[in-house]
């Protein structure tokens, strides 16, 4: 929408990590590739399609995304068997969500899910008939709305505003991972400033390209890597709830929430902090 | 001659229709498919827990197989309405199995087809089961692998389609499967042998594949504790039981000995060691020449008791427990024998809360000279006794209860004597004064005949306990 024309920087990304997964794929595991591969593939991809094809063809690849984080978070998750009506209204929300955004009607997208579909979806769940452990099951569920409808329909609606700060953003937290993942064994006084540097210079460098204000670019490559960090902390004690383990990360078994926390967790702050100084909402 | 082309068919729903939207909608995860790698034929063994497992089982398989496998399939399930049948003969080609007449004619199938050089899927649960718990295998599956020796057998364990489509569930969602190819196995021997042995293959990838699963916390389960008190020879074990024999469900009865009950019928349980160190304590206490060398040993037994207690609500999960006396206010009671001379009802109070934990404000108070076993018991932090939930106090002459236990013939224990028996009932009266201002207590005269007894005290607990439920 901001972008006046499509750059070629997301065909470069999406080729690159293109001929990474083909690379594992034809290994077959051979050449150790990291688990989140195919979902920040599976991101770029949906981000070069909105560029150069149609944003809502990108938008649908979003929804699809969140379609299988929302399924392997239910998957882990310990529901009852009442809780049936429930995930299914949580399913349907997604298509509703994504269609929201497709036909640009922000007013309702914002509330959707914490207002229509955390008043609804209990009713779901209520329908089951058995009140012994309601509250859990509707905590569980409410959570997995949110994250992995709301905050992705969150990212979606960054890059429907504008593809560039969408890729940026997913470039920056894709790097501060792999910081992290690098110096694993390092002090986090050592990750967290590296992280932060690298994510202002990517910021800064690229701010007439983002058409970022240059000190709105400083303080979003301040903020992005330690909300990356704060979202980690938080994401990895559910995911150790959840059975999710670093060294069996199958697909349905974590492999897809674990390789999107980072993003879920920052997506909505950028958009929310764009819309606020930026003024976004009001164009 | 339309054989063929029904079969190229058949291959292609599987292979383009089935197994895609098997992996786009639920998501399919197969872990060990090198297991299969160079295996001509097999016998897949799996458990049963939805209508999903037979179309995951088949797409987990290399694509050459899915055809020249066949599950066995329960005939009188599917076979009406007539369009049902039809689908599954045509999808799955099943080996049928009448569930209503003898299996013979099933495994000659399955040898057949085995004979044909295709594979068969069997499900050794015979029936869809609970969720995610691994039910006793038929004999079948180890029928056709002790004939067919040369064939392995491949446990399978699915996990996933118990939630994705549960037995009783209207309409299935979408949620990850995964299939595990467990190493294919030459289980030799009989054929219960293999069965057993294929069990524990399928039990160990269960037991894997359980081991990281997010569980909430089990739903508490609290058991309403009735303690019928008396002194000895009352005939506190006699009604006990014909009470449990009024109640629905499971009933346990604390006793001498241990014994449950599923709607009044007794059955039989897996013995807990405890109760048999118990036993053995009771024996030496009844043994015991003398008051003071009973003290000891009663207490020991009764404090096991108490344990006895928790470890019954903890594995068995009755509804109703059953206690002959309780330990708590038999200890109370007890002390009267032991130190006449300050038992009061204020101090059976004080004593009452203290070996329940209740009260740990009562630091330095004289009770704890006039009874050091209160002292001795709380530094050893035993003083978190059940206290029942309802107490029936069967009242009876003390001259009557001595008959009883001359007639039993049994050795007389070193208080049953009349001036010992009626101090205790003193006492028990007066706890049951002191338990009246916090629990129900019922008091039953001993004269009253044993039907009498037992309608009165069944009546007490059936509405005692639904107040309970209530307030829960």
């Amino acid at each position: 929408m901001l972008d006046a024309e499509p750059s070629i920087y997301s065909l470069i990304v999406l080729v690159l990590l293109s001929v990474a997964q083909a690379v594992s794929l034809v290994s077959k595991g051979r050449l150790a590739t990291p688990a989140s591969l195919p979902v920040l593939w599976g991101l770029f991809l949906a981000l070069a399609v909105s560029e150069w094809i149609s944003f809502i063809a990108a938008l649908w690849i979003l929804a699809i995304i969140s379609f299988c984080a929302l399924r392997e978070y239910l998957s882990l998750v310990d529901i009852r068997l009442e809780d049936r009506w429930g995930i299914l209204f949580s399913y349907f929300s997604i298509p509703f969500m994504f269609y929201l955004i497709q036909i640009d009607w922000y007013g309702f997208f914002i509330v959707a899910i914490p207002v229509y579909a955390f008043l609804l979806m209990p009713v779901c769940v209520a329908l089951g008939g058995r009140s012994r452990g309601i509250v859990f099951s509707v905590g569980a569920l409410d959570f997995g709305l949110f994250f992995y409808v709301s905050c992705m329909g969150h990212l979606c609606y960054l890059a429907f505003f504008s593809e560039r700060i969408a890729m940026l953003m997913i470039a920056t937290v894709a790097a501060a991972d792999l910081i992290h993942r690098a110096l694993r064994n390092r002090p986090r006084a050592l990750r967290v400033p590296l992280q932060v540097v690298v994510a202002c210079v990517l910021f800064t460098g690229l701010a007439e390209w983002s058409a970022i204000p240059l000190n709105h670019s400083f303080a979003l490559g301040i903020i992005i890597p330690l909300l990356v960090c704060l979202g980690r902390f938080t994401l990895k004690q559910i995911e150790d709830d959840l059975g999710i383990r670093a060294d069996r990360l199958q697909p349905g078994r974590g492999r897809t929430i674990d390789a999107l926390k980072s993003y879920l967790f920052i997506a909505p702050i950028v958009f929310h902090y764009l819309r606020w100084f930026l003024k976004w909402g009001a164009l | 001659m339309g054989r063929p082309l029904i079969n190229t068919l058949r291959i292609a729903l599987h292979l383009l229709i089935i197994r895609p939207l098997l992996r786009l909608l639920f998501g399919v995860n197969v872990v060990g498919r090198e297991n299969l790698d160079g295996v001509d034929r097999f016998i897949m063994a799996a458990n049963h827990n939805s209508h999903l497992d037979i179309f995951l089982l088949l797409s987990a398989l290399p694509p050459g197989k899915t055809a020249k496998t066949h599950p066995v399939a329960a005939r009188d399930y599917f076979e009406k309405p007539a369009w049902l049948f039809g689908i599954v003969q045509f999808l799955l080609r099943p080996i049928w199995v009448d569930r209503n007449n003898s299996g013979l004619a099933a495994i000659k199938e399955m040898q057949r087809r085995l004979d044909d050089g295709c594979s068969i899927i069997i499900f050794p649960e015979g029936t869809r089961g609970q969720a995610g718990e691994l039910q006793d295998f038929r004999g079948g599956v180890g029928l056709i692998a002790r004939q067919n020796p040369d064939i392995p057998v491949v446990p399978v364990y699915l996990e996933g389609p118990e939630r994705a489509f549960p037995k009783d569930a209207a309409f299935p969602l979408p949620l990850w499967n995964h299939i595990t190819i467990g190493p294919p196995q030459l289980i030799r021997g009989k054929s219960r042998e293999i069965t057993s042995a294929l069990y524990r293959h399928l039990k160990t990838l269960a037991d894997e594949e359980q081991a990281y699963r997010q569980r909430r916390q089990p739903e508490p389960h609290r058991p309403f504790v009735a303690a019928v008190i008396g002194i000895d020879g009352s005939g506190k074990s006699t009604l006990s039981r014909r009470v449990i024999g009024c109640f629905k469900g499971e009933s346990c009865f604390v006793g001498d000995g241990l014994e449950l009950f599923t709607n009044g019928e007794p059955h039989d349980a897996q013995p807990l060691t405890i109760n048999e160190v118990r036993k053995w304590m009771g024996r030496q206490a009844k043994s015991a020449k003398n008051l003071a060398r009973y003290k000891m040993r009663k207490l020991a037994e009764l404090l096991l008791r108490d344990r006895l207690l928790s470890e019954v609500e903890r594995w068995y999960r009755p509804d109703h427990i059953f206690m002959d006396g309780s330990p708590l206010l038999n200890m109370t009671a007890w002390a009267m024998l032991f130190h006449e001379e300050f038992f009061n009802a204020e101090v059976c109070s004080k004593a009452l809360d203290i070996l329940s934990g209740k009260d740990d404000r009562l630091k330095k108070d004289p009770i704890f000279e006039q009874f050091p076993e209160l002292k001795a018991l709380r530094k050893l932090n035993l003083n978190h006794l059940h206290l029942p939930d309802a107490v029936i106090f069967l009242d009876v002459d003390p001259e009557v209860s001595m008959q009883r236990i001359a007639s039993r013939g049994e050795a007389v224990q070193a208080h049953e004597n009349t001036e010992k028996l009626t101090k205790l009932r003193a006492a028990y009266h007066l706890v049951c004064d002191v338990l009246e201002q916090s629990r129900p207590v019922c008091r039953l005269s001993g004269d009253k005949s044993l039907e009498q007894l037992t309608q009165e005290a069944a009546a007490f607990i059936k509405k005692v306990g639904s107040g309970v439920d209530e307030t829960d």
